[in-house]
């Protein structure tokens, strides 16, 4: 037997004070967890406060019209089993359970007193693994782990617009006839590096990574000094995300380079830690043979990432008239936490801006 | 070597050998004294002191081939039979170059290469293994025979009749030697059995017994021989009664209060040691060459003692070994928890 | 050829004498044949002094048979009922046991015990007893208790020849059972148990005559659809845990089953074993099936009423198994 304290919980958003208006239980009374154990009256309204325990009443300690805070002790329960929570199972079923990273919580004991046995485990995992599962390399699994872990914690929203490509393709011809033969031409991966670091200046809230710590009152952003930027290389069996640092400080030419040594690199596999860590913003780009438009998952703790569809020659207005334009679907997809659609907004307008403008040779 | 079957008055200087024979034992019963005193004996040591007659006197008959089991009261018989001092020595302070390894300690003497097939800590435990020894000399028609020591004591246990009866009823080669000490642990005889004499015992199973003053050594060599003769000439048991006195207490530390002064210093009087010692002067030993018999045996005795407490324990670790035949152990992993 | 337990055991012991010489046997009445007849014409055919008669005396011949095998001789002596094996206690633990230890292993003792155990037919408190766990206690004895006349006739052969000293122990049960006795030349080895039926959900472990108890239990349940492995222990000391671990490994569940009371049997011993060195393997706690705590009594109905049976073990490894206790599906 055990004593444990009963507290008054947070009910809503802004509560602080409350004043309990009556007990719905007495000393003595059994409670059974999520039972309604008292009325409290708040800012907004009153609401039945449901015990968080089972138990016995054996104390009360706030009695009706007094104040109470938040996480004020209220009332003592005698609690007979304090193993409430542990699962009945035998020895071997908790072995396989661990060995195929089972939770037992999740599994009906079909033993004595509902103890969990080797076969309940061996069900479970069935259900959950196919007999053909061919397991994971570790590539795929630390992606899975980081897009599991993206989905499941970062509050993600997508903004999109149209880019013309007609200003970065008489750019890209142009540098192709007047630059040395042989000298390493700009992809349009570099004009979006280049063009993604402008922005992020222009934008430094979005420049950013989240730092979430326990307890989610240390929650915040961290600002990044420079640009550093992510670009997502499909390599064998998954994708590496080589970071390129200080985009803002390298011409066209170095980016190039850079770019090449990093993404020769990934697909060899000989990247350093250094050069896959410090991004604030990542980019995929699936290129000619891609879809139009795709959303891209944000890669935790990075603010955001943009998906940039094929070009393709599409009808457009301009001024009243009818154009063939080579248009392209940026997609931009955000942590909510670090922005909100405004900021999202604004910085991609600045993109397109700037993609179709006059970049920086 | 004489011939084990003659029993006739021992030469001068046999009695001059069983003499040091006799000073040997006292001596190492001494020593054991000196060192269970110090806490250098492990358990209980129980001395033979005084009763040396019996065991030289019986042994000075037996060849290395035939068996000899004995009691918790054995060092004497062991030493007599041929058991190395110094091994045996070492068993007594537990030492793995002991006769046992260490195993079996003071109670449990054993040397197999000397007949001295063991010592036991159940009083009249060990009477039915020595009948069962006798019964393998007689069904290989050997004229080996068995001897067992034993105090009146194992006379209250129901094998000791048990053994009487088999014996006699297979007319085995088995000597029962009784050292009739006056005492059974602490308690005098009389408070123990109605029956005087021991020797009483083997008259309605019709074995051959005798009663005989164990302090002397040349009655103990002379009834001893005439015994175990008949035994090896096929004629069946016999039980010797050897009335001795043990000097010592039941155990190295008894206080003996159960035993008056005027008793103790009859000991003396009674000493086996000191009878030999006047039959070799009476028969024109001097004493000087006593002296140096006796002084020899000490010395022997002493480095024997030293060898053994120099020699290494046993090894903790082997401590598993000697329970099974290694084809008893065969199916488990060597050892059984 | 079918032979009964009793003469497939004479065979056995006919056997060891012609090979080897230093074997002899010795107990009450065996010249005669000996209470159960299983040492019967064995005394004229070897002589006497090989097949020797003794007085009612087992604390001495125990001790003989001790001295005699101290000495080279295999002695192999016939104590008529385990119940007065007590008369011969202190030698089998004092004496003979510990001989080869206190030695230092220099003296062995290689003898062999049979002995008659086990209720039927009304022997009553003093003739029908299990006590073979009083000797798995005692380091330096090996137990033996075979399930059958065929497996008698092998473990008693190789006991002979061990060279320690051996309690055999005969189930009065199976001394009229008749089995045919096919000699491979193979003998078993002591201290290595049998999968006497192979099976996956249930490890079903029992010796002397509770395995043919098993069995019956095994065959029955197998309708249930229930697939139990039976070990036949042969050996209760030295105790065969490899066959067990790997049996258990499989079934993850263990149900031992003997005649002899539960309170510190051999069950017990298993168990703890088991739970020791099998945790993580186990999913139903070891369960045991044994004799109430009574003695043996007289009356017929009140001897059926207490042994432990074939219901009794179908119910125990149907509980492990989680099953319901009723028999049939």
């Amino acid at each position: 037997m055990a004593l444990v304290a009963l507290e008054i919980p947070k009910v809503g958003l802004v509560m602080e004070n409350a004043r309990l208006v009556r007990w719905l239980k007495k000393v003595g009374d059994a409670v059974q967890q999520g039972e309604p154990l008292l009325e409290l009256e708040t800012e907004k309204s009153v609401v039945e406060i449901e015990s968080t325990e089972t138990g016995r009443l054996v104390e009360i300690l706030l009695q009706a019209d007094q104040d109470a805070r938040v996480g004020d002790r209220i009332a003592w329960l005698e609690n007979g089993a304090p193993e409430t929570d542990r699962i009945k199972s035998s020895p071997v079923a908790r072995r396989f359970a661990a060995e195929h990273a089972l939770d037992l919580r999740g599994i009906a004991g079909t033993g004595p007193r509902g103890r969990v046995q080797l076969s309940d485990v061996r069900r479970a995992s069935l259900a959950a693994a196919p007999q053909d599962l061919e397991s994971l390399s570790s590539m795929r699994r630390a992606l899975a782990r980081s897009v599991t872990l993206s989905n499941a914690t970062v509050p993600q929203f997508t903004v999109e617009r149209a880019v013309d490509w007609t200003a970065l393709n008489t750019l890209r011809a142009k540098l192709a006839a007047e630059w040395p033969a042989g000298t390493l031409l700009p992809s349009v991966n570099d004009f979006l590096l280049q063009s993604i670091a402008r922005a992020l200046l222009l934008h430094p809230a979005l420049n950013v990574t989240f730092w979430a710590g326990d307890n989610s009152s240390d929650a915040g952003v961290v600002p990044a000094k420079s640009t550093h930027i992510g670009l997502v290389v499909a390599v064998t069996d998954g994708l590496l995300v080589p970071v390129f640092h200080g985009v803002e400080k390298l011409g066209l030419k170095e980016l190039a380079r850079s770019r090449r040594e990093l993404i020769d690199r990934a697909l060899k596999g000989t990247l350093k830690r250094e050069e896959l860590e410090g991004a604030t913003f990542s980019v995929s780009n699936l290129g000619k043979g891609g879809p139009d438009r795709f959303n891209a998952v944000i890669n935790p703790p990075q603010s955001a990432i943009l998906a940039v569809g094929r070009q393709r020659d599409c009808v457009v207005v301009l001024n009243g008239s009818i154009h063939t334009r080579p248009m392209c679907q940026l997609t931009l997809t955000v942590d909510h936490r670090v922005a909100d659609g405004r900021l999202a907004s604004d910085f991609l307008a600045s993109l397109v801006a700037i993609l179709e403008g006059e970049p920086d040779v | 070597m004489r011939s084990v079957t003659d029993p006739a008055v021992p030469t001068l200087a046999d009695c001059k050998r069983m003499h040091r024979s006799l000073c040997r034992i006292r001596f190492f019963e001494g020593q054991v004294q000196r060192f269970a005193a110090a806490g250098e004996v492990p358990g209980f040591a129980h001395l033979s002191t005084g009763q040396e007659a019996v065991a030289v006197g019986v042994c000075a008959h037996l060849t290395r081939d035939d068996a000899l089991f004995t009691s918790h009261r054995g060092h004497g018989h062991a030493l007599a039979k041929g058991c190395d001092l110094q091994a045996t020595f070492a068993e007594i302070i537990g030492r793995e170059s002991g006769l046992c390894r260490g195993r079996g300690g003071s109670m449990h003497l054993a040397d197999a290469t000397n007949g001295m097939l063991g010592a036991t800590g159940v009083v009249a435990g060990n009477l039915p293994l020595a009948a069962g020894a006798a019964w393998v000399f007689q069904a290989r028609g050997e004229i080996t025979v068995s001897v067992v020591f034993f105090g009146d004591g194992a006379t209250g246990a129901g094998v000791f009749h048990e053994t009487l009866n088999l014996a006699m009823l297979w007319r085995l080669p088995l000597l029962f030697v009784c050292e009739n000490n006056g005492y059974a642990e602490f308690t005098s005889r009389e408070e123990h059995s109605n029956v005087k004499q021991v020797s009483a015992f083997a008259v309605p199973y019709g074995m051959p017994a005798r009663t005989i003053d164990g302090n002397d050594l040349l009655a103990v060599h002379a009834a001893a021989g005439e015994a175990i003769a008949g035994l090896r000439r096929g004629s069946g048991p016999y039980l010797l009664e050897c009335m001795t006195y043990r000097m010592a207490g039941h155990f190295v530390g008894d206080a003996q209060h159960y035993r008056s002064k005027q008793e103790l210093a009859a000991v003396k009087e009674k000493c086996p040691i000191e009878r030999m010692r006047r039959h070799l002067i009476e028969r024109g030993v001097k004493e000087s060459e006593l002296d140096a018999i006796g002084e020899d045996a000490r010395q022997e005795v002493l480095q024997a003692v030293a060898r053994a407490r120099a020699a290494p324990r046993p090894d903790p670790a082997t401590v598993l070994n000697y329970v099974y035949s290694a084809t008893s152990l065969a199916a488990t992993s060597g050892v059984i928890p | 050829m079918i032979r009964t337990f009793i003469e497939i055991l004479r065979r056995a012991l006919d056997e060891e004498l012609e090979r080897d010489p230093a074997v002899h046997l010795l107990g009450e009445d065996v010249a005669e044949g000996g209470a159960f007849g299983v040492t019967r014409g064995l005394a004229e055919k070897y002589g006497a002094h090989r097949v020797r008669n003794t007085p009612i005396s087992e604390a001495a011949i125990t001790g003989i048979a001790t001295g005699a095998a101290l000495c080279g001789l295999r002695p192999v002596l016939e104590i008529m009922f385990i119940d007065f094996a007590t008369l011969a206690l202190d030698c089998l633990v004092n004496q003979s046991a510990k001989y080869r230890y206190m030695s230092g292993g220099q003296l062995a003792v290689p003898m062999v015990v049979r002995t008659q155990a086990g209720a039927a037919g009304g022997a009553a408190a003093q003739h029908s007893q299990s006590l073979e766990a009083w000797f798995i206690h005692v380091p330096g004895l090996v137990v033996v208790a075979p399930s059958s006349p065929v497996e008698a006739y092998g473990l008693l052969k190789s006991a002979v020849r061990l060279g320690d000293p051996v309690l055999f122990i005969e189930h009065k049960r199976l001394y009229a059972l008749k089995e045919a006795l096919v000699v491979d030349g193979e003998l078993p080895q002591i201290g290595k148990a049998r999968v006497a039926r192979v099976g996956t959900d249930v490890t079903l472990i029992a010796y002397s005559a509770m395995v043919r108890n098993a069995l019956e239990a095994a065959d029955e349940l197998s309708r249930s659809g229930l697939s139990v492995e039976v070990i036949d222990l042969r050996t209760l000391l030295p105790l065969d845990m490899t066959t067990i671990a790997a049996s258990v490994s499989k079934t993850h569940r263990a149900v031992i089953a003997h005649e002899a009371v539960q309170n510190g049997g051999v069950g017990a011993e298993i168990s703890a074993r088991i739970g020791g060195e099998l945790f993580d393997e186990l999913d139903a706690p070891v369960t045991r099936v044994a004799c109430p705590f009574a003695p043996i009594p007289f009356a017929p109905e009140l001897e059926r009423a207490l042994l432990p049976g074939t219901p009794n073990i179908v119910r125990a490894v149907r509980a492990v198994a989680g099953l319901s206790a009723q028999s049939g599906e």
